[in-house]
């Protein structure tokens, strides 16, 4: 086991909230792949390193907008086990491979998570459907919140069987031989596609400011 | 301006930051919007209970907006029930807002303020600040106009009422969306450099990733997909090449 167990129950937990924040309760942005993946890192003692899992998943993120009744990938939990394991497995024995497999099984993961949400919010049509004639303070509280409770559940198992998950695939995979220096490329064009298709986001009549901002980039890269 | 004190407004607030809770596929957010009006409906119809069950129970009904906007639909309504105004009217209020509330919010939020927001701690973590420093950034930048959007918009729905619809008409959103694309599209380019020339990058790399940021480009969303596939494609190869 790559986690203690302690960690593994932190991890879980937090990915509960974590799947609140998405839409339930709070939408601070806790669950963004960025800053759940930093929060999994944290419970390991290496934020560091979870972050680096959480920018390739932003990247990949940035464009799903949750509009309306829209379907969408969920990043939160996933992000976060994915983070958490990453981190706690470094240094691996092959740094760009290990990032690979953890960010392909968050991807899976956040296809699982979309589909989960879905079922819930059809589910949540027994709770919160179907307005009736009158209705007390207190059975509207409960009306409302025992979803919230099932999000946080559906977060929580989420979180916790893409854990164990990865920490299975990692021990299982032996990464002596793999290409890295390749598999570290494609992860960072990967990142480069992700970030650079924000631009349709904002619209592609700004290009001369994103090629403005690149130019900068590339200074500071340069500089640093 | 309404009856309602200021306890009743702090814990319409409170709720409103829940007002998602129970989000389903029949009355979308209608049993959230109840929830955060029950403090309020509470004093209105205070020593009657059988207006006040009946009220709660109307409220449920179907409504949906963007859930930092539904504190202005929250205000105004409970603004119209504390005027005594009659339940139709108040019905016809909810159906008349909701689409503009829902698109108002998308769009700022969503599709703006947010991938601006994530931008600028994914760059700053790129450009090789703290974790804390980016996470830090991000949450700020994005939460400033998160929370202010939702105290503002209780504030402006119980003191406009009706005429809510006048107010939003003034409030330079479509600007401030404006303004964020822009510094987004900055800040995309600014991080795509950044993670192209990452620890260990090779020159034909900006090759590489010119093409690559062309493609995320002229793909957007769909980009996830296609680079997902590229991923497991090298993981694939990886294994194979691994063990000969």
């Amino acid at each position: 086991m790559i986690l203690t167990a302690a960690q593994v129950v932190a991890v879980t937990l937090i990915g509960g909230l974590v799947a609140l924040d998405a839409t339930s309760v709070g939408q601070f942005m806790i669950s963004r792949p960025f800053v759940a993946a930093a929060l999994g890192g944290l419970v390991v003692g290496r934020p560091a390193q979870g972050i680096v899992a959480g920018v390739v998943l932003e990247a990949l993120h940035l464009a799903v907008l949750p509009v309306g009744a829209a379907k969408y990938p969920e990043g939160g939990p996933p992000a976060l086990a994915a983070g958490a394991v990453y981190a706690a497995n470094f240094p691996p024995v092959a740094e760009a491979a290990t990032l690979l497999v953890a960010v392909l099984v968050a991807l899976a993961l956040e296809m699982v998570g979309g589909r989960s949400v879905e079922a819930m919010r059809h589910w949540n049509v027994r709770f919160a459907g179907a307005p009736p004639e009158g209705l007390a303070p207190g059975p509207l509280a409960r009306r409302h919140l025992a979803p919230v409770a099932v999000d946080f559940a559906r977060g929580a198992v989420l979180t916790l069987a893409g854990t164990l998950l990865l920490c299975w695939l990692l021990r299982a995979i032996d990464f002596s031989g793999f290409p890295e220096v390749a598999i570290g490329s494609i992860l960072r064009l990967a990142v480069v596609a992700g970030l650079a298709s924000a631009l349709r986001l904002f619209g592609r009549g700004h290009w001369p400011l994103f090629v403005a901002g690149a130019a900068a980039g590339v200074v500071v890269a340069w500089l640093g | 301006m309404s009856r309602l004190g200021a306890g009743v407004l702090a814990r319409m607030l409170l709720r409103s930051f829940a007002v998602q809770g129970s989000w389903n596929y029949q009355t979308l957010i209608g049993t959230g919007l109840a929830f955060v009006l029950a403090p309020a409906l509470k004093q209105v119809y205070e020593g009657d209970g059988e207006a006040l069950r009946r009220s709660l129970g109307r409220h449920t009904e179907l409504f949906n907006s963007h859930p930092y906007l539904a504190a202005v639909a929250a205000g105004a309504i409970a603004r119209l029930e504390a005027d005594g105004s009659p339940p139709e009217m108040v019905t016809r209020f909810k159906h008349a807002v909701r689409g503009s509330l829902g698109t108002l919010g998308d769009r700022l939020v969503w599709l703006m303020w947010r991938p601006m927001s994530v931008l600028l701690g994914v760059s700053l973590v790129l450009a090789g600040a703290a974790w804390w420093v980016g996470a830090l950034a991000f949450l700020l930048v994005f939460n400033a106009l998160h929370l202010w959007m939702r105290a503002w918009g209780l504030k402006i729905g119980l003191r406009d009422g009706l005429q809510i619809g006048r107010t939003l008409k003034g409030v330079p959103f479509p600007r401030m969306g404006d303004r964020a694309a822009q510094a987004g599209a900055l800040l995309a380019g600014f991080a795509a450099a950044l993670a192209a020339a990452g620890r260990g990058s090779h020159p034909w790399e900006w090759g590489a990733a010119l093409l690559a940021a062309l493609l995320g480009i002229s793909l957007g969303p769909r980009v996830r997909g296609a680079a997902a596939l590229a991923m497991a494609l090298a993981l694939v190869a990886g294994l194979v090449l691994a063990r000969t």
